[in-house]
């Protein structure tokens, strides 16, 4: 073992030469990148609103003069105030790998944070006066730190960008088992975090959706900048060599969360239903992401898991007469979305393509229209199946707080704790499956079909497996919705819903477990978050899907093989054989 | 490294029984008659070249031969028994094949693709891929182990781990013939293995061909460098407009006058000309 094996190793990484106008201000990176900094940090000291809002006071004082509390910042500030900080250090350690590209991550998160924060200033007080002068008082945080973003920006292109860094070698099993342990703590305080940051929108806290976007930001940021750093990447790497290892601590740890500041009813049922369609969207990773079958009425699975299961429940409006026990209900709940599956996989025999998602758009809309209509008094049709009683275990209803010990666990904990053991059997599901001859069949066949039959895969029956499992999942997911949120409606399971799953999957990363989870979770959480703004809730959904689509067309956690697949490429496409070379070759002797 | 000017002729393995028979397969698209009453056989350890002008039928014939197309009329067998008209079923009775125009699955590593071809001799059913048990476990790992053979045999053990859509062309067409292999064929129909190689890698995908047959494959390539194709092949098929022209041994096929005109549409004596000038360059 050699000193040089002992740091992390860094892999010569070729500079991405700054282009155009950039160009000419390389000699001048790093002073921009200092002043972007500098500007950062003056922003995050300087008042960001002239005036009390009529909602009430904009958090972290916004109000509050220049440099009146050096360490008293907290919030948005506190953030630009690391991030500008940072941002100087850097600009003059010459040492740090991938640097330009971490200034970079920290510019796009001041911009976000100072464009969140300046624009609802903006909106709610009434115009640019509330973000710049007005009544004798002065507040240009917002403005100086957007330009000290954009500065950064700048320096960080102007300077060029290196690859991301890489770390070398791996350490001893025990260092990296301790190593994860901290790790994964750590991401479940983040995890809290997030789900807890700006509170609960309501009228004592009206601006709990901004400092949700705000905070996002700056993750956004600093996750960037984590990854260029190649810390990602490494903890990444880390945590696949001890799979078995990271998959127990990381379900121990998602158990804990119930604990943390997260662990309150109100949050409790918004990560159960995270975990119903987190579960879902891993279903339709299978459909989407491996077999590359688009399915847009896929929540109508869902549904026909918490129709089923409705109807054994003993609620007044189920249709049987029989109470099954949770357990049974939920294996009825998956085989009948899974024969559905596969009834609804059976065209795909026949249709490919645009032809496909029509078949399954169609479906989606039978299944809304039918239990609109009541179609054998099955689904109560707009009346809903009202009064499903929640699941018990030894006399313990999941719906109330628990006391074990001195540990309270509050209500909806134990409706948790069963969300996150089926979303873990679910991931184990796609995991093993993905890493299996049927696994490689799928992905054979979303990759050229006509190749993957000659290969031998009988791609209808292959096809219709990817259905019929998807199917399967979501019926599962579904038979806990129905418990949990007591009332099963059509309402639930309508096409925007497949929409946004499909969005989940897609905004994720296509084939991956964390993608699907990521996704469900972003795309779950914010319309929760979001509530005040309720009528642009769509728009801003929209407008941060195709921004994402355009910038990171891979998803958030790509696929080890959809990030080679487009990544840019600059090999020439092979030449196409069906022109053929016989007369050029003969001749050309 | 061989010689260039002795190019090593691997000795004929003995040719044993008929293998794969065509019965006057005809292949009607609309208008357009691509192949017209082709019939032939290959025998077992056989080498055997189709060759023929753009559009001739022969990538057609191949379709046909492997379940891709249904012929109009004409039937194919193997082993005396009739071949069923779907790839997959044909793949598992023991006909492999490449396409003209690279079709590997880019975004799987090469292994992963070799993997895939052993789809239809490993034995994991539904529930044991779900329940990863210890059948599982032997399945796999017999068929990673015969994925690594092959990659080797190939000569493409180094880029394992490496994308199919980032391995060099000719790599890639390397990276098809091992996929093929890996479904154990007792037939491989290679279309234009070589177009877009270099000289030294087509003398190397010779060279493999030659391997292939030793190992107990017999083996029909479609090509249009003819000097690849009369050093390489046992017997060779001329097919011209849909029809089998000129069916002989590489020298009789040579020398045929029709052959030179129909394949070249040229002056026999400049074409003849130019074929024995291809076959002197390296
Ligand atoms: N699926 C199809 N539908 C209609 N016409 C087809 C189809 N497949 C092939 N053809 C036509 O059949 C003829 C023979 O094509 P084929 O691809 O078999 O030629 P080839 O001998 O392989 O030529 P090349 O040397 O260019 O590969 C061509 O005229 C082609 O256009
Ligand atoms: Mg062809």
């Amino acid at each position: 073992m050699t000193a040089i094996e002992k740091d992390p190793v860094v892999e010569p990484a070729a500079v991405e030469a700054p282009r155009g106008r950039l160009a000419g201000l390389a000699p001048y990176a790093t002073a921009l990148r200092a002043a972007g900094g500098l500007l950062t940090v003056v922003g995050a000291y300087l008042p960001w609103a002239t005036f009390v809002l009529n909602d009430g006071p904009y958090p972290e004082k916004a109000t509050l003069e220049f440099f009146t509390a050096p360490l008293g910042v907290s919030g948005f500030r506190l953030h630009l105030l690391v991030f500008g900080i940072a941002a100087i250090v850097l600009a003059f350690v010459p040492a740090v790998p991938a640097r330009g590209r971490i200034l970079r991550a920290l510019g796009w998160g001041v911009v976000a944070v100072s464009v969140v924060n300046g624009m609802y200033i903006t909106t709610q007080g009434g115009g640019f006066g509330a973000i710049t002068a007005a009544d004798g008082a002065v507040a240009f945080g917002a403005i100086v730190a957007l330009i000290g973003g954009a500065v950064l920006l700048v320096g960080a292109f102007a300077g060029g960008l290196e690859g991301h860094a890489r770390w070398g070698r791996p350490l001893g099993r025990f260092v990296e088992w301790a190593l994860l342990l901290v790790i994964y703590a750590l991401l479940l305080l983040l995890v809290a975090a997030v789900l807890t940051s700006g509170g609960q929108g309501s009228v004592a806290n009206p601006y709990s959706g901004a400092v949700f976007l705000s905070f996002l930001g700056a993750l956004g940021g600093l996750l960037a900048a984590l990854h260029s750093a190649g810390v990602v990447t490494w903890v990444t790497g880390m945590s696949e060599r001890h799979r078995a290892y990271s998959a127990i601590v990381l379900l121990a740890v998602a158990l804990l969360l119930p604990l943390t500041a997260a662990g309150t009813q109100y949050w409790m049922t918004v990560a159960a239903n995270i975990g119903v369609y987190a579960a879902t969207a891993i279903g339709l990773n299978i459909v989407v992401g491996l077999a590359g079958l688009l399915d847009l009425g896929y929540v109508a699975f869902l549904g026909i898991g918490a129709v089923v299961a409705a109807n054994f429940s003993g609620a007044t409006a189920a249709r049987f007469d029989i109470v099954l026990p949770f357990p049974l209900v939920m294996v009825i709940s998956a085989v009948v979305a899974g024969i559905f599956g596969a009834i609804v996989g059976s065209p795909t025999l026949r249709v490919r393509g645009d032809y496909l998602a029509i078949v399954t758009l169609a479906f989606g809309e039978i299944f809304v229209r039918s239990s609109q209509n009541n179609i054998g008094g099955l689904t109560g049709g707009s009346n809903a199946i009202p009064g499903i009683p929640p699941v018990t275990a030894f006399g313990q209803p999941f719906n109330e707080s628990l006391t074990i010990g001195s540990v309270e666990l509050p209500a909806g904990a134990l409706y948790y704790f069963l969300i996150v053991v089926i979303v873990a059997a679910v991931m184990a599901v796609f995991g093993n499956l993905k890493n299996s001859r049927l696994g490689r069949a799928w992905i054979a066949i979303r990759e050229d079909e006509d190749a993957a039959r000659a290969m031998g895969i009988r791609t209808g029956p292959v096809k219709i497996l990817a259905f019929m499992i998807g199917a399967t999942l979501a019926g599962l997911a579904g038979a806990f919705f129905a418990h949990k949120t007591g009332t099963v409606s059509y309402e639930s399971f309508r096409f925007l819903e497949s929409v946004t799953l499909l969005a989940a999957v897609i905004l994720g990363g296509m084939g991956t477990i964390p993608g699907a989870v990521l996704g469900a979770s972003i795309l779950f959480v914010l319309p929760e978050k979001l509530r005040e703004f309720a009528d642009y809730r769509l728009l801003i959904f929209g407008i941060a899907l195709v921004l994402i689509m355009r910038f990171r067309p891979q998803g958030l956690v790509p696929d080890a093989h959809r990030r080679a697949e487009l990544a840019p490429q600059s090999e020439p496409p092979p030449p196409d054989g069906s022109t053929g070379p016989a007369a050029a070759k003969v001749a050309a002797s | 490294m061989s010689g260039k000017h002795a190019a090593p002729e691997a000795p004929r393995a003995a040719i044993g029984q008929s293998i794969l028979s065509a019965e006057g397969v005809t292949m009607q698209f609309g208008g357009l008659r691509a192949l017209n009453d082709v019939s032939f056989g290959l025998s077992e350890g056989e080498i055997i070249g189709l060759i023929g002008p753009n559009g001739a039928g022969k990538t057609t014939f191949f379709n046909c031969l492997t379940g891709l197309y249904a012929p109009t009329s004409g039937s194919v067998a193997l082993r005396g028994t009739p071949l069923p008209q779907d790839p997959a079923k044909v793949t598992d009775r023991g006909i492999a094949r490449t396409f003209q125009n690279i079709r590997l699955f880019p975004s799987m590593t090469a292994e992963e693709n070799v993997l895939v071809g052993r789809h239809v001799r490993m034995k994991q059913g539904p529930l044991s891929s779900l329940l990863h048990g210890p059948a599982f476990k032997r399945s796999e790992a017999e068929a990673r182990s015969r994925t690594a053979e092959l990659l080797e045999f190939v000569g493409l053990s180094r880029f394992s781990d490496e994308l199919a859509r980032n391995l060099p062309y000719g790599d890639q067409r390397r990276l098809e013939i091992a996929r093929a292999l890996a479904t154990e064929p007792s037939v491989l129909l290679l279309d234009e293995p070589t177009a877009g190689m270099n000289a030294q890698e087509t003398e190397a995908t010779r060279q493999l061909i030659f391997k292939i047959r030793d190992l107990g494959t017999s083996v029909v390539v479609i090509e249009h460098d003819t000097k690849f194709i009369f050093t390489l092949c046992d017997r060779v098929l001329v097919l011209v407009q849909g029809e089998l022209l000129v069916e002989g041994t590489p020298d009789e096929v040579r020398g045929d006058p029709r052959v030179v005109e129909a394949y070249l549409g040229a002056p026999p004596d400049e074409v003849e000309h130019q074929i024995h000038a291809a076959e002197e360059t390296p």
